[in-house]
């Protein structure tokens, strides 16, 4: 019983800490740009099959050093290119918001079901990153997780840190906290939000190449995850990047416990119930401002 | 020099600016006075590309800036310094200065211009790490007036910078334009609320209902009956 | 738009509706026509609460689906006739809608968004799993034995498809009628200058709450009718309905139709379903297609087919205003 609680702990801090970068994907775009994404799960896809494809299909030299390496300037690039073709153009327009996220809700289901014609139906798996385990007697843990754990936190600090500290990342807090006042002091904004979508793009291909280790590639799988890191970014507060961070790791747990004591059916369930008990207490989610 | 003609603006039905006319010449400070609402901020706010639907001709230095840009005109050296401030509420002071300087202009002289800056606001440096959003609302206006002199701009457009503070601060801005002015840099104005300015000015307008028209220097202006009127209730 | 236009486009799209059966003895057009009917008012509701309500609600497949599966469980599995059960599941659907809607309306569009269609999300699980089966939903499998209406001993079902038809035709008009009374209400256009300013908005506060609130309880109960009535008429359900090409035909309606235009939604929705029926032979395609088929509409189609007409007819021009950056 021990044991196994602490084995559910462990898969709730996993999931915590890749539904934290997705989540803090989400929340970036929509607090710098207003914009909600409803694509963002189908570049998680994207990223497992980028994985799949480099690992499996090519096999590349390098493993998942070169799938990392890789990844980072492929979905700034695909991130950048749907900003500037498909949400700018609407941003002119009165009733924007609306329309972005039916946009990207068109965006979604085109890419899901490329993925299935292209692809196919069947899940794919990609290779974890290591086979090897920790034994302490009857409690194990997978290096992989580990590395899961190691690497999606040093995406988190590697992102806090481009934020605080580089000027593109200056300019996007700017824009964020305050758009007029960003202009006023020359920073592009079609490019800052282009530049977002890119960053928000990455996190959610990394956490496709990350999570999809232990999940499998599911071609339709975009929407779920989407729905999760959704409710994260709400629960945390839209916009509050510290508040998402919290929100993942509650909700890894809940999902983890809930799912292990009353079965994986009712995580769904007690995800929105949580959700909503919080937003009827606080509108604006645990850290939201304003 | 900035060189206005024929300019139009409109925020969705409203004409807001009607064939304004109006040059600033290089090291001069021009003052704009008129009523609250009649298309003072906009016309400042034309001139660094914040207002969407406008039509006619900004010229700066002989080129056309109308339609560049906030970001392009603030890289050629022009500046808004807003009436309502719009700083950057949870970044620190120091982080809101640093971008300040975010042109590439800007960048180039930062270090000259923050020491100018730390000259002219001693307060700010002693607040450098505090969050803008906790400053009081005159701290938060020097605040703002350094932001815009960080970037390096050669003509700042200064919107009422003495609205809603306390009159004490009116000395301190008016200490301040006129060092500015003295640095060789142009300034447009709008500010009715400090009669020393008048002295300095070298050109005032009277802006009504969107339209703009001049009163000459300050010698003559200040013997018109409608600018006497707005000035002073006379 | 004038109530005279509205009343006279709705007037005449569904006396052509109405006339069009005569034309055709083919049970695959007649089909048609009535989901272009059962559409038109689902999307309407949508275009309700969305174009002029302004609450941004992606729950509108969900409610449809609720109705769906209340009705029929009610039917099946407690034996009430449908002639009950179908109001009573547009009932119970108006229920969820204040169930949501209560703390949801208070919160900013993008939060209502996400609880809407986190509902639609969870239906799924929902309806599949043990407590679905155990309030009679049939799990995967869905429900495949749903009865058809009956009145006076004579049964509405897919084999009478012309008297199912007018039957629909009947309810289609009765509801759209309320629904552009809703329009046309004081509140109603109150929510057209709403859209356009804030701090009006703000000003209007709690009020503004109790209408959304009643608006959304009101179009959820009629999505949930017609959720019910369409159970009662194909005989069987499952979660297939939730699939996101249901919800994205949907959004394919609100986008020609024009978000906030009103009957052009109504109009959208019988080109919408016509064009679906011809990808058809696309097979597994269709839904690629379709995607790509919103994303084109979204970036072309500003206004709808209703701004397309009315940039032709109005005689007002935009102004001769050059459009800066």
């Amino acid at each position: 019983m021990f044991f196994e609680i602490i084995d559910v702990f462990i898969s709730g801090l996993i999931n915590g800490s890749v539904y934290s970068l997705m989540a803090v994907g989400l929340t970036l775009v929509y607090g710098v740009t207003k914009a909600f994404n409803f694509a963002y799960g189908s570049f998680y896809v994207l990223g497992g099959y980028f994985a799949w494809l480099l690992l499996v299909r090519y096999g590349v030299p390098g493993g998942y050093l070169t799938v990392i390496v890789t990844a980072v300037p492929f979905f700034f690039v695909i991130g950048f290119l749907s900003e500037k073709i498909l949400i700018a153009p609407l941003r002119r327009y009165g009733d924007w918001e609306m329309k972005v996220m039916m946009l990207t809700l068109g965006l979604s289901l085109f890419m899901d079901y490329s993925f299935q014609s292209v692809f196919g139906p069947r899940v794919k798996s990609i290779p974890s990153f290591t086979e090897d385990i920790f034994e302490f007697g009857d409690f194990v843990i997978l290096h992989q997780d580990i590395a899961i754990f190691t690497v999606s936190i040093c995406c988190m600090l590697g992102l806090r840190w481009v934020l605080n500290n580089t000027r593109i990342g200056m300019a996007v807090m700017a824009t964020a906290q305050n758009p007029v006042g960003a202009q006023i002091v020359g920073i592009p904004k079609d490019f800052i939000y282009a530049a977002t979508f890119a960053i928000s793009t990455i996190l959610a291909g990394m956490g496709g190449i990350l999570l999809c280790q232990k999940n499998l590639i599911n071609p339709m799988g975009g929407s779920d995850i989407m729905i999760k890191a959704w409710v994260i970014t709400a629960f945390g507060g839209m916009g509050s990047i510290r508040g998402s961070l919290y929100a993942a790791f509650i909700l890894g747990m809940l999902e983890a416990f809930v799912g292990w004591y009353f079965g994986m059916m009712y995580v769904q369930i007690a995800t929105l119930t949580l959700l909503l008990v919080t937003l009827a207490v606080r509108p604006k989610g645990l850290l939201g401002r304003e | 020099m900035l060189d206005i003609t024929d300019l139009n603006a409109y925020y969705g039905e409203s004409h807001a600016l009607k064939n304004v006319r109006m040059r600033v010449p290089k090291g001069e400070v021009v003052i704009i006075v008129g009523p609250n609402g009649h298309g003072k901020s906009t016309l400042l706010k034309s001139i660094c590309g914040l207002v969407d639907k406008v039509q006619g001709q900004v010229a700066w230095n002989g080129e056309d800036i109308t339609h560049l840009g906030t970001a392009k005109i603030v890289n050629m050296g022009i500046t808004y310094i807003a009436e309502n401030r719009e700083l950057f509420p949870y970044m620190s002071v120091r982080d809101n200065l640093k971008l300040g300087a975010y042109s590439r202009r800007a960048k180039a002289n930062e270090k000259k211009n923050e020491e100018w800056v730390a000259e002219l606001f001693p307060k700010l440096v002693e607040r450098r790490n505090q969050l803008s959003s906790t400053m009081s609302g005159g701290e938060a206006k020097m605040l703002a007036i350094a932001r815009g002199l960080m970037s390096d701009a050669d003509l700042l457009c200064i919107d009422e910078p003495a609205l809603g503070l306390q009159p004490s601060y009116r000395t301190d801005i008016f200490r301040i334009i006129q060092e500015i002015s003295k640095q060789g840099k142009t300034v447009l104005l709008v500010e009715q609320n400090i009669p020393q300015l008048f002295e300095m000015a070298d050109r005032l307008y009277i802006m009504d209902e969107g339209c703009l028209s001049f009163k000459g220097g300050k010698e003559d202006a200040l013997s018109d009956d409608q600018l006497k009127e707005i000035l002073f209730g006379m | 738009m004038s109530l005279k236009r509205m009343i006279a486009i709705l007037g005449a799209f569904y006396l052509v509706m109405g006339v069009l059966p005569i034309f055709t003895g083919s049970a695959d057009h007649l089909n048609i026509l009535t989901m272009i009917l059962i559409w038109a008012v689902v999307a309407s509701c949508w275009d309700v609460i969305m174009g002029f309500a302004g609450i941004l609600s992606f729950g509108q497949v969900a409610f449809y689906v609720i109705g769906a599966y209340a009705s029929a469980i009610l039917s099946v599995s407690h034996g009430i006739s449908p002639l009950v059960s179908i109001p009573l599941a547009g009932c119970i659907t108006g229920v969820f809608g204040i169930i949501v809607g209560l703390p949801c309306l208070k919160l900013a569009g993008h939060y209502v968004a996400l609880v809407t269609f986190a509902l639609h999300m969870v239906l799924v699980p929902f309806l599949r799993g043990p407590l679905g089966r155990a309030i009679g939903s049939g799990g995967a499998q869905g429900i495949l034995t749903v009865p058809p209406i009956e009145l006076f001993g004579y049964a509405f079902n897919a084999d009478t498809l012309v008297p199912f038809f007018y039957l629909t035709l009947v309810l289609t008009i009765i509801f759209t009628l309320v629904l552009v009374a809703v329009i046309k209400s004081h509140w109603g256009q109150a929510f057209l200058v709403i859209k356009d300013s804030e701090q009006f908005a703000s000003s209007l506060g709690v009020c503004s709450y109790k209408y959304k609130l009643m608006v959304f309880a009101l179009t959820s109960f009629i999505t949930g009718f017609f959720g019910a009535l369409y159970a009662h008429y194909v005989g069987m359900l499952s979660t297939k309905m939730l699939s996101m090409d249901v919800f994205t035909l949907l959004m394919i309606m609100m986008v020609v139709g024009g978000i906030g235009k009103y009957p052009g939604v109504v109009i959208a929705a019988a080109i919408t379903v016509t064009i679906n029926q011809l990808l058809a032979p696309l097979g597994m395609y269709r839904p690629q297609i379709m995607g790509a088929i919103v994303i084109l509409l979204v970036l072309t189609l500003r206004g709808g087919i209703v701004g397309i007409f009315e940039k032709f007819l109005s005689s007002r021009p935009e102004g001769g205003i050059s459009l800066g950056r």
